[in-house]
């Protein structure tokens, strides 16, 4: 069957077919979004987290992943906005107590290396306490290094799924309808 | 190109056939038989989803609410939970609504609609993984698309090496089913010339990446294959079928618990229901779950289904000259075993004893993760733009005996870039010199992982709790299922293959996992009414058909006589069409 095949006739992406399986697409999809759906509008008030914790929670996760040459940051791509819906509607108090006393935990280490809560000390002693944090991450022993892993991973999850994270950062290039020569390998 | 309409079933008639299920199994039987004219009726216990709304397989995740993820009040079953709990696995929850492992991957909130609610469907006994789809088409429209033929290494293994059975037919007979299954539905893939792993006629196959190249290199030179995955997906279209679109590569695959929303990749709905209700012939009832086969009291001989609305709860039934089961492995037994009689005390078909026994499927769990270290740092590529990655066959107990275990297993793989950068979870750290290794890195993983043969044995089984019922009042099955020696033996020379391999490519290992999956995991359920040329030791002849009862077929994975190490989808529509062409044949012959 692939023997026989002449290449570049098979291989492109005809108009007709493009138009079909895109209608088909969107048949299928009436209600298709075009805004991301959880956000809030810019400068309302947080829903699960308080004021304060919501600037904790918004530095914390761009320090976990920050602004770089290459892309915009955790905070750019609007993570504590993202995570502060999720728990707003979750219905796991088990979850939500646990970032409560999670960034508990990061404001009473800071007092303990610094003396004051964690977005009342320096950059330098900020990047302390999160390294202090960070120092046994595949095998957590105190309150705030267990935060750490959560923290961690809700960020990651939900940069690397944002505009930001998938398209600026990862540059991702799937996700179309591909035409002409596929890429990769033959193998042979 | 929209879904034909659905008829309204005359349960006052006689079809010629009654299928239940509507998966891989059901819809070819249902396209073999309207092909051949018969009036078939078609019974799914579930719903008649419009697919394309629920998959949208080209949605970003920033466009969903949740990114993908089930709303609150859902919750998806985790391997701790299979482990440390016995089944029903949603007893005393606090959730709404409970589902399977495979809706705890990303994208679940696109297929909550096409797995079953575990608070709905209880079942009891050991830990057991049991992933099951009640909508048209079942899981087919999830599936992963691997589809593979067996070879006579597997119809003939107790011939090779003295275990099990030997099945009723071999390689030479279900040939020509392979072919026609290929050219009926569409395969990608490349020819390879084994024995133990026969070619399929075979359209565009997918293309490797760098580090897949690599691996097939220094695996050649062992003696062993790397080849693209063996797709169940057209690639260069199907003229004959208006309601598939030929694969263009989106890579939508990867990334979600299955399903495609063009239909490239093989579901029963579009690749056999639809252009079978497109003959005419074909009359479709949704919300249909068959609670019992009917048997004719003078004769003994099946004469249709009791079956009840899932929706209102009433009880209906539907007539035919033959019943034709493929509710899937572990409910097509279930429903020979709530089928009692005065002639079929323990079920009908069942005077064997075997029905729910021999219960097997294949072996997860190891596997290997490694790092092809010339790609780290290099422009990202698009890699994911196939229904797969590559495959390696099995290359144990062929031609040398492999000391400790009989069986083989092959080999799933991946590598590359993907939506969601690989390794971005696992890598250690936080801030700048975090992110750019996560960046370095994403494309340069390459992973395997094994599915391996498990043995067919008689105390595996499942049957009748008997006091457990589902939501509709129906007992539930019960399972009697543990892996034994051989796999365990199996699992640990996985691991040591696995690693002599990415070893001997130069690939960096960075990660292993020995650890073997809850039973269930591959969703590959088979031989709970095994076929055979014994009636005392077998329920179905080698066309699927009961010793007992000569106008019940069983045409699911149930008739599998052993679990082979390939995936069995596209063995399951092979025996399905030969046996409904015996089906017609005696038909005709006026022999039932």
């Amino acid at each position: 069957m692939t023997d026989e095949r002449k290449e570049g006739e098979e291989r492109r992406l005809s108009r007709r077919e493009l138009i079909e399986t895109t209608a088909a697409a969107l048949l299928a999809t009436p209600l298709l979004r075009t805004v991301p759906g959880m956000g809030r509008p810019a400068g309302a008030a947080p829903r699960f987290f308080t004021v304060a914790e919501y600037r904790l929670v918004d530095e914390l996760t761009e320090m976990v992943i920050p602004a770089d040459q290459v892309s915009g940051g955790a905070r750019a791509a609007g993570v504590a906005t993202y995570l502060d819906a999720r728990l707003a509607e979750s219905l796991e108090r088990d979850w939500q107590a646990a970032w409560r006393a999670g960034l508990a935990a990061v404001d009473e280490l800071a007092r303990s290396v610094a003396g004051k809560p964690f977005m009342e000390v320096t950059p330098p002693q900020r990047l302390a306490v999160l390294t202090r944090m960070a120092a046994h991450e595949s095998s957590p022993q105190t309150p705030a290094e267990r935060f750490f892993q959560e923290l961690k991973r809700q960020t990651v999850r939900v940069y690397y799924t944002s505009q930001i994270g998938i398209h600026d950062d990862q540059q991702y290039k799937g996700n179309v309808y591909q035409s002409g020569e596929y890429s990769g390998y033959d193998a042979k | 190109m929209r879904p034909p309409p659905i008829q309204d079933v005359d349960l006052s008639r006689t079809y010629d056939a009654v299928i239940v299920g509507s998966g891989a199994a059901g819809g070819m039987a249902a396209h073999v038989l309207t092909s051949k004219g018969m009036q078939v009726l078609l019974l799914e216990a579930g719903k008649k989803l419009p697919v394309e709304q629920e998959l949208r397989s080209m949605e970003w995740p920033y466009q969903h609410p949740r990114r993908g993820d089930l709303p609150p009040g859902s919750h998806a079953l985790s391997f701790n939970e299979y482990t440390i709990r016995r089944p029903p696995y949603a007893r005393d929850t606090a959730f709404q609504h409970v589902y399977s492992y495979v809706e705890g991957w990303g994208g679940a909130d696109y297929t909550k609609n096409i797995v079953v609610d575990e608070k709905d469907h209880p079942y009891t006994g050991t830990p057991y993984a049991w992933v099951r789809a009640r909508c048209l088409g079942g899981k087919t429209n999830i599936w992963g698309r691997l589809a593979l033929r067996l070879s006579d290494f597997d119809f003939k293994a107790k011939s090779h090496d003295g275990y099990g059975e030997d099945w009723p037919l071999s390689y030479a007979d279900l040939e020509p089913y392979y072919d026609k299954v290929d050219l009926y539905l569409g395969i990608s893939g490349v020819k390879e010339n084994l024995p133990h792993l026969p070619d399929s006629l075979f359209q565009r196959p997918t293309k490797l990446t760098y580090g897949e190249m690599r691996l097939r290199e220094r695996l050649g030179a062992m003696g062993r294959v790397v080849t693209p995955y063996r797709a169940g997906v057209t690639t260069d279209g199907l003229k004959h079928n208006k309601y598939r679109s030929k694969c263009f590569g989106r890579g939508a695959c990867r990334r979600r618990p299955g399903g495609c929303d063009i239909h490239a990749a093989f579901d029963s709905p579009t690749g056999l229901i639809y252009p079978a209700m497109d003959t005419g012939h074909l009359t479709l009832r949704t919300n249909a779950i068959a609670r019992e086969v009917l048997v004719d009291t003078n004769t003994g001989k099946a004469r249709g289904v009791a079956f009840l609305d899932s929706q209102t709860g009433s009880s209906y039934e539907a007539k035919a000259k033959v019943v034709i089961l493929a509710a899937s492995t572990l409910e097509s037994a279930r429903l020979m075993l709530l089928s009692r009689s005065r002639q079929h005390p323990d079920g009908i078909g069942n005077s064997s004893g075997h029905v729910g026994h021999n219960f097997c499927e294949h072996l997860m769990g190891p596997s290997v993760t490694g790092l092809v270290k010339e790609l780290v740092g290099k422009p990202h590529t698009l890699d994911d733009g196939r229904p797969g990655g590559f495959y390696i066959p099995r290359f144990r107990n062929l031609k040398e005996r492999q000391p400790g275990f009989v069986r083989g297993y092959g080999f799933e793989g991946n590598s590359g870039h993907a939506m969601f950068p690989p390794g971005a979870l696992d890598t250690p750290g936080f801030g700048a010199a975090f992110k750019k290794t996560v960046r370095d890195h994403a494309g340069a993983f390459i992973d395997i992982g094994a599915f391996g043969e498990v043995l067919a044995r008689y105390e595996n089984y499942v049957d009748l709790d008997p006091e457990v019922k589902d939501r509709w009042g129906i007992p539930v099955l019960r399972f009697h299922y543990q892996f034994g020696e051989n796999e365990r033996k199996m699992a640990e020379d996985m691991v040591a293959t696995a690693r002599e391999m990415f070893q001997a490519a130069g690939i960096e290992e960075v990660g292993v996992s020995r650890e073997v999956l809850t039973p269930g995991w591959s969703i590959h359920e088979l031989g709970t009414a095994r076929m055979g040329s014994d009636p005392k030791t077998s329920v179905l002849n080698q066309f699927q058909q009961s010793h007992d009862v000569s106008n019940l077929l069983v045409v699911d994975g149930s008739s599998h006589v052993s679990a082979s190490c390939q995936n069995p989808t596209w063995t399951i529509m092979a025996l399905a069409w030969r046996s409904c062409d015996h089906l017609a044949d005696e038909l005709r012959k006026g022999n039932l």
